[in-house]
This record gives structure tokens, sequence and C-alpha cells, in this order.
């Protein structure tokens, strides 16, 4: 299957609270970023943690402004991030 | 902090799990030393130095590393392959405006393969916490003020790849060689809460 | 779900404290306890994401209060149980 995005897609992030492991930080929910890389293909650590297979997906280094994650500061975070926390992001900023 | 004593309660229930397991077959007797012992001959941040020193001398090593830091670093004998795979590594190079740190806000991954055990602050809740906040203010915790202008980039160590600062390297360095170079770089550098 | 672990962004926890020359390990024990975590995710006893799940299980207040490598004792405890290895009571000697 094709990795879903490519560098300098725009993407927002999943808000939804799974029921047990991920490893999608609290702080980075809901939050709007770039893909800065793809940074290979590995099994969804949500599904390895409850002892599942699971299939080799895009793993993205995510760059966001931390005014999108705090609502200030002039940093930015990259959060390392499955593809199953993402869904494109269709609006302006 | 409790547990900090071989006598704890905790030393003896690891004592008696540990048991168990090799009467049960789970563990081959003496295995848990070899790994101990192998632990401690893995990684050490003079790795990572060693790394960062070639790089400050070699304009070509710093870009392979910059572009493919697992191949880089085979170059010099090293490997992500500590854990029970290669990690992926990635390696971020500090600038005249542009300064990286690292942290694992979820739990503690670490470029353990090249800097060998973590350190306690990594790992604490305090700096897990608040790096992704105000790295800023943390980085001024650690006595390192960074100009106004400087822009600061926080990665979060959050699935499979693991990371690297590339510190500055200083001024006034002109006349070192790579292994006095290697000897300026401190853990702290590598991981962005140091300047070198 | 928002487990303890997870605590990037929140404030409240004190200054960051360095130790000098700090050593790898404060105690033997905890050097024990990587080297059995090591052989049990070798052994596929568990996996890596298993055993941070079982980290991320430990309630709060305990989680707050333990140090890191009795955090990681606890999690392999667990498991060692949940996988059939041994039963919570032979794992604690009783």
């Amino acid at each position: 299957m094709p990795d879903r995005f490519v560098a300098g897609d725009r993407v927002r992030t999943r808000i939804a609270d799974p029921p047990g492991h991920t490893r999608l930080p609290r702080y980075a929910r809901g939050a709007r970023g770039e893909i800065v890389a793809t940074a290979g293909h590995h099994p969804l650590a949500d599904e390895r943690a409850r002892g599942l297979g699971s299939a080799p997906r895009a793993v993205y280094h995510v760059r966001f402004p931390a005014s999108e994650l705090f609502g200030d500061g002039e940093h930015a975070v990259v959060v390392e991030l499955w593809e199953d926390y993402l869904e494109p992001d269709g609006s302006r900023s | 902090m409790s547990g900090e004593h071989a006598s704890s309660p905790v030393a003896a229930q690891v004592r008696h799990v540990e048991a168990l397991l090799e009467e049960r077959g789970w563990l081959a007797p003496g295995e848990v030393d070899e790994r101990i012992d192998a632990f401690a001959a893995g990684g050490s941040p003079a790795h990572g130095a060693a790394i960062v020193a070639r790089a400050w001398t070699d304009p070509g090593y710093r870009e392979r590393l910059l572009a493919d830091g697992n191949a880089a670093i085979a170059e010099l004998g090293y490997s992500m392959g500590g854990a029970l795979q290669e990690q992926k590594l990635t390696v971020m190079a500090n600038g005249p405006d542009e300064h990286h740190v690292v942290v694992c806000t979820l739990c503690s991954c670490y470029p353990i393969a090249l800097l060998g055990p973590s350190p306690g602050w990594y790992k604490s809740e305090a700096y897990r916490s608040r790096v992704v906040r105000d790295p800023r203010g943390v980085l001024r915790e650690f006595g390192v003020e960074l100009p106004a202008t400087t822009r600061i980039t926080v990665w979060d160590a959050s699935a499979e790849s693991r990371y690297l600062v590339l510190p500055r390297r200083p001024d006034g360095t002109d006349g070192l060689g790579e292994e006095e170079l290697a000897g300026l770089v401190t853990r702290k550098g590598l991981i962005g809460t140091a300047l070198v | 779900m928002s487990r303890i672990n997870d605590v990037g962004g929140m404030v409240g926890f004190p200054a960051i404290v360095e130790e000098p020359d700090e050593p790898a390990f404060h105690a033997d024990w905890e050097a024990h306890v990587v080297a059995l975590n090591g052989a049990m995710l070798r052994r596929g006893v568990y996996n890596l994401d298993e055993f941070r799940d079982a980290i991320e299980r430990i309630p709060p207040e305990e989680y707050l209060a333990a140090s890191y490598y009795e955090k990681w004792f606890r999690a392999i405890t667990t498991l060692l149980a949940e996988k059939g290895i041994a039963t919570p009571e032979e794992l604690a000697g009783a």
C-alpha cells in the first residue's frame, strides 16, 4: 500500500482517546502540523501492545508550531507519528 | 526515592523472580550476568562524541550523517542495533539560528546504542513534561541561554526513531584534532541540553 | 487513554535535578531488572509495546512514587503473570 502522505503535506492528528496503549501524546491530539519526512514503516504500537499482528505502515516526522499545541510559544515540536494517527488537513490556517 | 539500596525489599524480590524463571527454564543459568556485562560494554557518550568530531572535521561526513544517520555511523563502526532491531537514527544539526533538543514524553526512548544508559534527569517527569512546553526555560535550567532569535525545535521520540543532536563546533578550536574535539563533546550536548 | 506516563506539556513537576557522575545503575538489582527484561523480550514472552503498556497501567499514585526501575520490575511481573509464566503468588514468593 502506498504511503498516505509525503513531506510537505499538511495533516491533522486524531482527537479520539483510544482505549489502551498509544503513541500519540495527549498534547499533540487534534493538532495541525506538517509532514517533515517519512521515518520508515512499522507495525502500529497500539496493536502490538495488545499482542495483535500488525502490518507495517508509514511513520512520519510531523512538525507542529508550539502555538498550535499549547496556544503560545515560539518553538516547534517534531513528533513521530504513525499514519493511523493522521488525517489530511483540508482547513486553512 | 526508594529502591536505591541493595538491601531494599525490591532487591530480594528481583532475586526471587530471577530464580523462579531459571528454575522453570525461562532464563538460562548465567544469562542475566552475561546480559549485564554486554549492557555495560555497549553504548557510551564517547561514541556520539566521536561521530560529532568526525562531522566537525569532514564536511562530506557531516552531509552523509544528516542525510542517513545509520549509514554514516556504520562508517565509524557503530550501529543502532543494540536493541531488538536496528533503530532509525536521525541527526539534527544545530546552527547559528537553530537549536535542537531531544525528549521522550511518553517513556524514555533514547539512543542507548550510541550514548549508553540515559541520565536520570532525561527520564524524569520534570524534564519530559516541561521541555515540549517551554524548551527555553528548561535550557535555562541547564545554564543554556539562547539568543531570542534562535529557533528551537524539540524532537519527541514517540515512535521508532532515535535522535542525536550535532552541536555547533565551538569557536577557537581550529587547531584541534579529531580526538581533542571529541573530548569537548558532552552527553548533554548530544541531547541538546548543552551547547556542546 | 490518557495515562499517567503521558506527561508532555503538564505543569507542576519539580525542578530538573542533575546527578553529578551519575552511575548507570544505583543498585545491582536495577541491572538485573534490565537484563531480565531483555531476556524476556528476546524470548518473545512479551514485546516492547506490551512492556510499555504494562508500565502505563501502573496506578498513577504508584507510578509517581516508584523509581524508574521499580516501574520496570512491576511491569515485568505483571506480564509474567498475565502470560501465564507464573502466578502472582509465585512471583511474590508467597
